[in-house]
C-alpha cells in the first residue's frame, strides 16, 4: 500500500466525457450572410491533478489512438485548472492519455465504441474519490444523450 | 497485506512455462532495464541537493532484484488502487535468481541491461519485480547499499548505507518520453525499473512541505559517516518512468 507521503505525491489523471460545442464557420465567399454550424458531439476532457488536489496546470498532456498506440496523436498542455479537451475521431478502441509535469506522470484510458459514433465505455482513474467517480459516470451518459442532439443552425450576418 | 502481492509475482514466474510453451503466437524480444536516473549517476548536486542540504555523489548504488514479470493487463493496472493486476499475459524474466545491479554503471543510454526474453507479441502495460537481500556477493544479505560521498559546508563525508528491507512492486505503464513494452512479432521492446533516490533522501529544490520530502529521510541522520544501516520501509523508491507503482515491504 503506497505511503501517504508518497500518495500525496502522485499526480491523479480523471477521464471524463462531455458534450463539447463544436463550431464550424463556413458560407458563401461573396455573399451576404455567413452560416455558421453548430454540431454538439462528444469530446474527452482531462482533469488532471496531484492527489493534493492540487491541478496539473501547465502539464504536458499527450494523446495516442488506439491503431497506433506506440505514436502521440496529439500532443497539447493542460490549462491552469488542469484540464484538457480533445475530440477523439472515429477509431474505435482503446485511446490513450499521458499527463506529464516535473518527473510526475499518469496515464488514462478510454475506450471509445463504434456503435452510435461513439461511446465511452470505462476510464481508468488513478485514485478517485467516490463522489467523482459518480460524477464522471454522469459526465458520460450527457454525452451520449447529447449526441442525438445535432442541430444546425444558420445565422445571417452582414458583411461590409 | 505483506505477502498479498507477493505471491502473486511468484506466480507470474509460474505462469513463464505455460506463456512460453504456447507457443502458438507470434513473439518478439522483451528486454528489461533498471535506471536510477541523473540522481545515482550523477548525485545530488545544487540545485538538487538533499532535502537537508547535502551533496552526495555515489561511487556504487547496489539493488538486487528478482520475480521479474511483465503483464499484459485489461483493464490497464491502477497501482494506486493497488490489489491484484488482471493480466492476461505473464512473461517472467529469468535471472537465475535475485541478481545484484550497480545503477551508477550504465549504458550509453543510463540505463542497466538486467536482461531480456521472448514474449508474446502484445502490450506489456504492467511489471513486477521485488528487491530482495543478495544471497551471494560482497553484500550477501543486504538489498541496497549506497556507497559514496556526501558534503556539507565544505566537509566530505564518506558513507556506506544498507538496507536489508524486502520490497515488491506492481507497476502500470512506464510513463516517459515515450511508450514501452509494444512486443510486435519478430521486433523487440524494452521496459524499465525506475528507481528515485529523491524518494529516499528528498529534494532541497522542492519545497519543504513537498509530500515526497515530508516522507524522505534526507541525510542528516547519517551524517556521522561510515556504514551504517538504512530503513527504507514505506518510502516509493521503485517506479515505472515517471509512472507509480504500489509497494509493500516484508
Amino acid at each position: 500500500m503506497p505511503s501517504p507521503s508518497a500518495k500525496a505525491t502522485a499526480p491523479k489523471l480523471a477521464t471524463t466525457g462531455l458534450v463539447a460545442m463544436w463550431l464550424l464557420a463556413a458560407g458563401p465567399a461573396a455573399g451576404h450572410g455567413a452560416f455558421v454550424d453548430v454540431t454538439e458531439t462528444r469530446a474527452v476532457a482531462i482533469d488532471a491533478r496531484y492527489d493534493t488536489d492540487e491541478p496539473m496546470a501547465k502539464a504536458q498532456v499527450t494523446v495516442f489512438a488506439p491503431d497506433d498506440p506506440a505514436k502521440p496523436w496529439r500532443v497539447g498542455q493542460t490549462d491552469t485548472a488542469g484540464r484538457f479537451v480533445f475530440m477523439p475521431d472515429d477509431r474505435a478502441g482503446r485511446w490513450a492519455i499521458q499527463v506529464r509535469q516535473a518527473g510526475h506522470g499518469a496515464m488514462g484510458y478510454v475506450d471509445v465504441g463504434a456503435a452510435a459514433g461513439m461511446t465511452l465505455t470505462s476510464s481508468a482513474t488513478a485514485g478517485l474519490a467516490p463522489m467523482q467517480r459518480l460524477l464522471m459516470v454522469a459526465c458520460v451518459a450527457w454525452g451520449c444523450i447529447g449526441t442525438a442532439l445535432y442541430f444546425r443552425r444558420a445565422t445571417r450576418a452582414t458583411v461590409a | 497485506m505483506t505477502s498479498s502481492l507477493h505471491l502473486p509475482i511468484a506466480a507470474y514466474a509460474a505462469a513463464l512455462a505455460l506463456t512460453a510453451g504456447a507457443g502458438s503466437a507470434a513473439e518478439g524480444e522483451l528486454a528489461v532495464f533498471a535506471n536510477g536516473e541523473a540522481l545515482a549517476k550523477e548525485g545530488f548536486t545544487a540545485p538538487e541537493l538533499t532535502r537537508d542540504g547535502w551533496e552526495l555523489r555515489f561511487d556504487r548504488v547496489l539493488v538486487t532484484v528478482e520475480d521479474i514479470a511483465a503483464l499484459q493487463t485489461d483493464p490497464p493496472y491502477d497501482a494506486e488502487d493497488g490489489g491484484e493486476p488482471k493480466a492476461a499475459v505473464t512473461v517472467a524474466l529469468d535471472t537465475g535468481g535475485p541478481v545484484t545491479i550497480d545503477l551508477t554503471d550504465t549504458d550509453d543510454d543510463g540505463r542497466v541491461p538486467i536482461g531480456s526474453t521472448t514474449a508474446p507479441e502484445g502490450h506489456y502495460n504492467a511489471v513486477a519485480w521485488s528487491v530482495v537481500p543478495a544471497k551471494a556477493g560482497d553484500w550477501t544479505g543486504q538489498s541496497m547499499v549506497l556507497v559514496g560521498t556526501a558534503t556539507k559546508d565544505g566537509k566530505a563525508l564518506p558513507f556506506t548505507l544498507t538496507s536489508k528491507d524486502t520490497h515488491d512492486y506492481v507497476c502500470g505503464e512506464y510513463v516517459g518520453d515515450e511508450r514501452k513494452g509494444f512486443v510486435t512479432a519478430g521486433g523487440a521492446a524494452d521496459l524499465e525499473l525506475t528507481f528515485h533516490l529523491d524518494h529516499v533522501f528528498g529534494r532541497a529544490d522542492k519545497g519543504a512541505d513537498d509530500p515526497m520530502n515530508q516522507g524522505a529521510l534526507g541525510f542528516d541522520a547519517f551524517a556521522s559517516g561510515g556504514e551504517q544501516a538504512i530503513e527504507l520501509a514505506g518510502l516509493h523508491i521503485g517506479h515505472v518512468g515517471e509512472g507509480h507503482c504500489a509497494v509493500t515491504f516484508r
